[in-house]
């Protein structure tokens, strides 16, 4: 996060301490797990060295499965294919060009160069806007299936079925290997450990908590996948190559997807989003199957399916939340740390040139669903300073138009501007970047974030995450701490959002929200569920953002007398159409009005 | 040329026939049961044993189907059953049973690959070419599936109760369906179908503990684009089946082989909603 933002004081003593204590932990684990693996191939057998190896590895990449799966919520069985990648651009260039170290160091560059442009176009592939998991979870599963033809098809250039071995690799000792598989694994361990928990971190969180709120947040979630994904493929690919140079063999199996399912049942079984879990996971039973599979091939791997099995069922979590249970590891969360709040300085129409000539304008708008038209030439225009509510009966088709105003692929027609940008055909986060602030009708954003880490994702946009620590402070605009201090939300930043009372939750949505500092904000019933006075005060905080700071806001209510308190003007819609455009008390005294509230009519009339 | 229009037909309606026993589950449970490749296995180590105790071959149609219902029932119960709120783990715990099975009928059978015994032998001059009798009864036992299950969906009252809890499972469940019966039938029925499905193409080659394998992931991508139609995945079949028996007879095998999942996900990269109409 930019200092640049913060007016307030800086950091509160326990965060900072907190943070720092954390950063100590992981140099202290590393420099432990660096000294066993430093000692362990003088104690144990090389058969048990040579397996390790091979586990360090495959941990790496299992380490890159949790990230994704476990914290993001992508279930990928693909990662496989970048372990071959790495793999084959080492075996193919020993084999066919020759070992030096310049060509050791050009296979580790084409094993990336080549990983990193799998991802992308994989990451292309699964990862847009209203793509369905399943489909990414497919198309990782496509990958290892299409890789390992290729390589089939590859005759002897890739050694088809048999693969590749017997090329001259690196000199060095088996002990050598040893140390840098176990380095590297150390290294990744430590580093995706403070990824997990730094601000960046909570963002893939909340994309697995609530991908689309993210998107009405102004983050790119398909570009923070595609990134994550791309970081894994190429700590997979460097795991790869690893191998074989250590090994000096690649054969198809290591890019296929039995492999890469499992380890989905290494990630599974060792704990999905704990990091050390899949790392223990993969260790434990890959060595275990070297050992076992010879005694007993059938039945070693029946148990570990069994096994799988019994866990997603029953114990989800995987086993490394059980064992750190019984450690009584869970003290460390009984002091949530919690950031001070400060106020922001002030960045209105933040990535726009300036202010719009027109907040909001729509042309003909419509949406149809089929034969049946929600809504049907939808013409108006917002200026800044209004504060324009949205009435009609139930289907009216106003929850239809916010989504319009916000979601560049939901209008069937017609054209929509905010701040006069074009919001074309736009996902929503490109359409945040306009100005736009969309808060939902149920309040359910983030159930695994504490209020206070919500906040902060709202303010990614505008702030940037600190991608291995944690700020200590937590700027905010005015407004939303406005909102914040008058609810009470400031008393309970470190609880996390789904333990929250129904009007607190209502709360934190409309903080996140106004965090976004929009220029146009969309309030789909603010006031549902929410007591007279916490009625009262919302309205007051509205008014005075229209009037203090010039925003539009666009209100879909149902309380009417609320209406009539707050709004400038007032839109009727009825069945897709607007009927009344016009002041607080030109509705109010509108005959029609009363006529569709009291469901008298039917077809839609003209104004 | 009419060979090849035969491969197309013949292929489609084994693609049909093992697709759509997934369809259904996907249907109603909105999970994908990666242990369909298990249930193909099943039916078709169930055709080996009829083989084995030397019954008539047709009646390993019978016996698998029986097999394959009573499989889904159990494993319905104890796994699917506790998922049915968290699909993507679904997906898991099927795909564990597809190794489970695997492994069951390894230290059955033995890993090797076996033959079973083909229910008729010999072509058939059919205009003007002479091709495989039994791929031509393929298409008769697929069209009897597909019309089998539209009958079930569209003339008795558990299919009415079913395609209600395809449209809107909440609503059907307020108005007093017990959805979990539907579910329950469902997966028992998709098991059926897989292992019917795997009696009826072991003929054609042999089976192995994992010749399930790549008949899932076909299946399961035809699934995708066909939303829960099964019109789309007629629709679906044909032209997919009809593109890899193309390009394994003009390009290459391999490739040919790749078609259905390479095509299928870039069709709905495009176009999400794949065969269906919106």
């Amino acid at each position: 996060m930019s200092s640049a933002g913060i007016q307030g004081v800086a950091g509160s003593p326990a965060v900072a301490g907190k943070a720092r204590s954390d950063f100590r932990r992981v140099i202290v684990f590393s420099v432990v797990a660096l000294a066993v693996i430093g000692v362990a191939p003088y104690v144990l057998d090389t058969f048990m060295v040579n397996s390790l190896i091979r586990g360090f590895l495959y941990a790496a990449v299992a380490l890159t499965v949790d990230v994704l799966w476990g914290y993001t919520g992508v279930l990928t069985f693909g990662q496989s294919a970048f372990f071959g990648i790495g793999a084959y651009a080492a075996g193919l260039i020993f084999t066919h060009v020759g070992f030096s170290l310049g060509y050791a160091a050009l296979a580790l560059a084409a094993g990336v160069v080549a990983a990193i442009v799998v991802a992308g176009i994989i990451g292309w592939l699964s990862f847009y806007h209203g793509a369905s998991p399943l489909y990414a979870s497919v198309v990782s599963l496509v990958l290892p299936i299409v890789l390992t033809q290729v390589i089939y098809t590859g005759g002897e250039f890739t050694g088809s079925s048999s693969g590749l071995s017997g090329f001259e690799s690196f000199d060095v000792s088996m002990e050598l290997w040893f140390w840098v598989a176990g380095g590297y694994l150390v290294l990744l361990t430590a580093g995706a450990w403070l990824f997990v928990r730094s601000d960046a971190g909570r963002i893939l969180i909340a994309i697995r908590d609530n991908e689309p709120r993210c998107e009405y947040l102004g983050i790119n979630a398909s570009r923070v996948k595609i990134l994550l994904l791309t970081a894994g493929a190429v700590v997979a690919a460097i795991a790869g190559y690893a191998f074989a140079c250590a090994q000096m063999v690649v054969a198809p199996e290591y890019t296929g997807f039995v492999f890469g399912t499992e380890l989905v049942i290494w990630v599974a079984l060792g704990g999905r989003g704990t990091l050390l879990g899949p790392v223990i996971g993969t260790l434990l039973i890959d060595t275990s199957t070297s050992y076992l599979s010879g005694n007993l091939p059938f039945y070693w791997k029946l148990i570990i399916g069994l096994a799988f099995v019994i866990v997603i069922v029953a114990i989800p979590k995987g086993l490394m939340p059980l064992i750190g249970g019984l450690f009584g590891r869970r003290r460390g969360e009984a002091t949530v740390e919690v950031p001070t709040l400060v106020e922001a300085a002030a960045t209105p129409f933040a990535g726009l040139e300036g202010a719009g000539r027109l907040a909001v304008e729509l042309k003909g708008v419509r949406r149809h669903y089929g034969s049946l038209k929600v809504l049907e030439g939808i013409d108006f225009s917002v200026k800044r300073g209004e504060l324009l509510s949205l009435v009609g009966p139930n289907g009216a088709g106003k929850t239809t138009l916010m989504r319009c105003l916000s979601d560049g692929y939901e209008r069937s027609g017609g054209s929509i501007h905010i701040n006069d940008h074009d919001a074309a055909r736009l996902p929503p986060h490109r359409i945040v970047g306009f100005g736009i602030g969309r808060k939902f009708q149920t309040a359910n954003a983030f159930d695994t974030l504490t209020v206070a880490e919500s906040l902060r994702i709202a303010r990614t946009r505008i702030a940037g995450p600190a991608f291995f620590s944690r700020e200590a402070t937590l700027a905010l605009p005015k407004a939303a701490l406005q909102v914040i201090r008058a609810t009470g939300l400031d008393a309970v930043m470190g609880v996390e959002a789904k333990h929250l009372s129904h009007g607190m939750k209502q709360a934190l949505e409309l903080a996140m929200v106004l965090s976004l500092e929009p220029s146009v904000l969309l309030l789909d019933e603010p006031t549902a569920g929410l007591t007279k006075p916490e009625r009262t005060m919302i309205g007051t905080i509205l008014t005075d953002l229209v009037r203090d700071h010039g925003l539009c806001i666009l209100l879909v209510e149902h309380d009417l007398d609320f209406v009539r308190e707050i709004s400038s003007r007032v839109i009727v819609l009825h069945q897709g159409r607007i009927v009344l455009d016009g002041t607080v008390a030109e509705v109010v005294e509108s005959e029609l009005v009363r006529t569709i509230y009291s469901g008298g009519l039917h077809a839609p009339a003209k104004p | 040329m009419i060979a090849t229009l035969l491969d197309i037909v013949t292929s489609a309606a084994i693609l049909y026939a093992v697709a759509a026993g997934l369809l259904i589950v996907f249907g109603v449970m909105k999970i994908i049961n990666f242990a369909h490749g298990g249930f193909l296995t099943i039916g078709g180590y169930s055709a080996l044993a009829v083989t084995k105790l030397g019954w008539n071959p047709w009646a390993s149609l019978v016996f698998a189907t029986g097999i394959g219902f009573v499989a889904g029932m159990i494993i319905e119960r104890l796994v699917v059953k506790p998922l049915y709120s968290r699909p993507l783990d679904a997906i898991l715990a099927t795909w564990g049973l597809g190794i489970i099975i695997g492994q069951l009928i390894t230290i059955a059978f033995g890993r090797e690959v076996q033959f079973v015994q083909s229910p008729m032998s010999g072509a058939i001059e059919f205009a003007g070419a002479s091709y495989s009798s039994y791929r031509l009864v393929l298409v008769l036992a697929a069209t009897v599936i597909g019309v089998g299950i539209a009958a079930l969906l569209q003339k008795t009252r558990l299919g009415l109760v079913t395609r209600a809890v395809i449209m809107n499972e909440d609503l059907a469940r307020g108005l007093g369906i017990n959805s979990g019966l539907v579910r329950f039938f469902t997966f028992s029925l998709g098991a059926a179908l897989a292992s019917l499905a795997g009696a009826l193409i072991t003929p054609l080659s042999s089976v192995d503990p994992n010749m399930g394998v790549p008949w899932l992931v076909n299946a399961f991508m035809l699934v995708l684009v066909s939303g829960v139609s099964f019109m789309s995945l007629l629709v679906a079949t044909v032209v997919f089946g009809g593109a890899q028996v193309l390009v394994s007879t003009y390009v290459s095998p391999v490739l040919g082989g790749l078609t259905i999942v390479v095509a299928a996900a870039v069709l709905m990269r495009v176009r999400p909603q794949g065969f269906s109409r919106e």
